[in-house]
């Protein structure tokens, strides 16, 4: 069952006089249950496709469709986030204030969810990513994967059936990188989500069901995980 | 909902510190100036407070109360014949010079009518009846002119201009402006002290009404009646001698400068912190933004940032104020705060900082959310 997709999406950018097409006519579409690896070379595009997909920015042409809706230029893209997408960042971009448990709880605030649920929820959500005995860390007390955990938890807290992750594994080590990437399948799977992973680091295909490759803000064809070329 | 404007703001202990003792410094400031000068116009205006005169003659154009100019004392018949007024005596306020025992000299603020406990004068005091000032080479001299005699007790003598006088009564509250000691003798003392200048010549006519008499009526006969003088209510006059030294002496004007200095200071340094912190978080801000999160709900978070930094800061400045003004007291100076000043001075603190966090608002309005996404 396809959760989001976009057909013949571009986004351009005028700088001074001239303009910049960073995507060209993209048809791309994203399942429940299934992960997807977005590559590219820098430029190519692919922030700026994770960037649409995540209703952050809109496009310049063509149409998007998150949960069968489609998106036009006046919806609500604040709402859209808040009830469908769930984000994990390269840097992790936790509060430092805040512990683990917190930094999940305020994103639920933010999502308008309060009080005794948020709480639970959030809890629920340290317990999936295995890390109920530090909830109560700062991030400063954190390990680099265990940061990546609590923005995982973060991303998964309120349920969005969408998640989008930029580079998640850049700043961890190969060891750290395939339990987050492990954690990422199994989370999918048992919870039916659908991943779409932008990524330079070769050990993301062999988590993925399928990879995108993007050149130039043009997709270019699949290629097959197992075989990786 | 998890209080990160209060957990943002705790997390930088050194950063939270500057920032309240930054609006401790304003509030600290604007209490103290604003007290001190309430203080100083109270003491201006106290004595005629206190007085039970409903109008007061002046001599024309008489800016204050402590500088007066004469007439003669005879002016006082007319008014006693204007029906309505029930009772008129001439006051004078006049500078007298006093020996002290070390052998130097102070000047002081005399205050010199007939019948003193008729006009409430003086209207707190240890030692003989203020009546009995007429019966001889007597005075009263408030207690706050120790700063300047030095220690001084009833049944002590005391020479006010070569004259030996005896101290029959020490007196509470009455004050002036410039913190000048005052003294009270009777009418007919100063002018036998100083024949030259108040000799069958007075400064000042108090006038008491009778029940029932119309006050502007009064008023507006004894004017026609005594064409070069003026003739004030208590309140007007009151009024009229603390309007002066805000206005002519540049002290209103010093203090309103002082004031701002110091709110300047506080919005800056909660600007400055606040924008700073701002500044740090960013990339937070940015997720909370690519979460879903509005501009509004940042604005909130700023806002109570700078509301906790507002009412820390402000009770910070404020509790050292109200605990030494028994300190202050005790050196010869009044800190009045009236409540709903010290409530102004609240709100306006809260209103500083939240007009400082406004800088951060336009940073927070800017940011992308697809910042997050830049490695």
């Amino acid at each position: 069952m396809i959760i989001a997709e976009t057909k013949g999406v571009t986004k351009s950018y005028r700088e001074g006089r001239e303009t910049f097409r960073v995507l060209d006519g993209i048809d791309f579409s994203l399942q429940r249950g299934e992960i997807v690896a977005l590559e590219g070379p820098s430029g190519s595009g692919k922030t700026t496709l994770l960037s649409i997909l995540g209703c952050i920015l809109s496009p310049t042409d063509g149409e998007i469709r998150i949960e069968g809706r489609t998106i036009g230029p006046r919806a609500d893209l604040n709402a859209v986030r808040k009830q469908s997408i769930g984000f994990v960042f390269q840097q992790y971009n936790l509060f430092p204030a805040l512990s683990a448990r917190e930094n999940v709880e305020f994103a639920l605030n933010v999502k308008g969810m309060t009080g005794g649920p948020a709480r639970r929820e959030a809890e629920r959500a340290m317990d999936l990513v295995g890390l109920t005995d530090r909830k109560e860390f700062l991030p400063r007390d954190l390990s680099g994967g265990q940061k990546q955990r609590v923005a995982i938890a973060r991303a998964l807290a309120g349920s969005p059936p969408i998640l989008l992750a930029d580079e998640p594994t850049a700043n961890l080590d190969t060891q750290n990188g395939a339990q987050i990437l492990g954690l990422f399948r199994d989370l999918v799977r048992r919870e039916n989500r659908a991943l779409l992973v932008v990524t330079h680091d070769p050990q993301v295909r062999s988590f993925a069901d399928r990879v995108v490759r993007i050149r130039d803000g043009r997709l270019l064809p699949e290629l097959d995980p197992a075989i990786g070329q | 909902m998890v209080d990160l404007a209060r957990k943002n703001l705790l997390h930088d202990k050194l950063r939270f510190t500057i920032t309240v003792l930054g609006v401790a410094f304003a509030v600290t400031l604007v209490l103290f100036q604003v007290g001190l000068f309430l203080g100083l116009l109270d003491n201006a205006s106290v004595i005629i407070e206190h007085v039970q005169a409903d109008l007061w003659i002046t001599p024309r154009n008489t800016a204050n109360v402590d500088f007066s100019k004469t007439f003669p004392e005879t002016r006082v018949h007319r008014v006693r014949s204007v029906p309505g007024v029930e009772r008129a005596d001439n006051l004078i306020v006049a500078y007298v010079d006093v020996s002290l025992p070390s052998g130097s000299q102070e000047g002081a603020l005399c205050y010199a009518v007939e019948n003193f406990k008729t006009w409430g004068l003086p209207w707190d005091w240890q030692g003989s009846d203020p009546d009995d000032l007429r019966r001889g080479p007597y005075v009263m001299i408030d207690a706050h002119s120790e700063q300047r005699f030095g220690p001084f007790e009833v049944g002590e003598y005391r020479e006010f201009l070569d004259r030996r006088m005896k101290i029959i009564g020490k007196t509470n509250g009455a004050n002036t402006f410039t913190t000048m000691p005052v003294t009270f003798m009777d009418l007919r003392t100063i002018q036998e002290l100083i024949p030259d200048r108040y000799e069958g010549q007075s400064t000042y006519i108090l006038v008491k009404l009778a029940p029932g008499a119309n006050l502007e009526a009064v008023r507006a006969e004894i004017q026609s009646r005594l064409p070069y003088n003026d003739v004030y209510t208590r309140r007007e006059w009151a009024d009229q001698s603390r309007a002066y030294w805000i206005k002519s002496t540049g002290l209103g004007f010093t203090m309103g400068l002082t004031v701002f200095l110091g709110c300047l200071v506080g919005i800056v340094i909660v600007a400055q912190t606040l924008y700073t912190s701002t500044m740090e978080h960013l990339r937070e801000f940015g997720t909370l933004k690519a979460i879903g999160g509005s501009n509004g709900f940042i604005y909130r978070i700023l806002t109570r940032q700078a509301l906790i930094s507002g009412v820390v800061g402000f009770v910070l400045g404020a509790v050292p104020v109200y605990l030494l003004r028994p300190l202050i007291a005790q050196g010869g100076m009044k800190l009045i705060i009236p409540n709903d000043f010290g409530l102004f001075v609240m709100l306006g603190t809260l209103l500083m900082c939240v007009a400082a966090s406004m800088v951060s608002f336009r940073k927070v309005a800017s940011i992308d959310p697809a910042l997050v996404f830049r490695g």
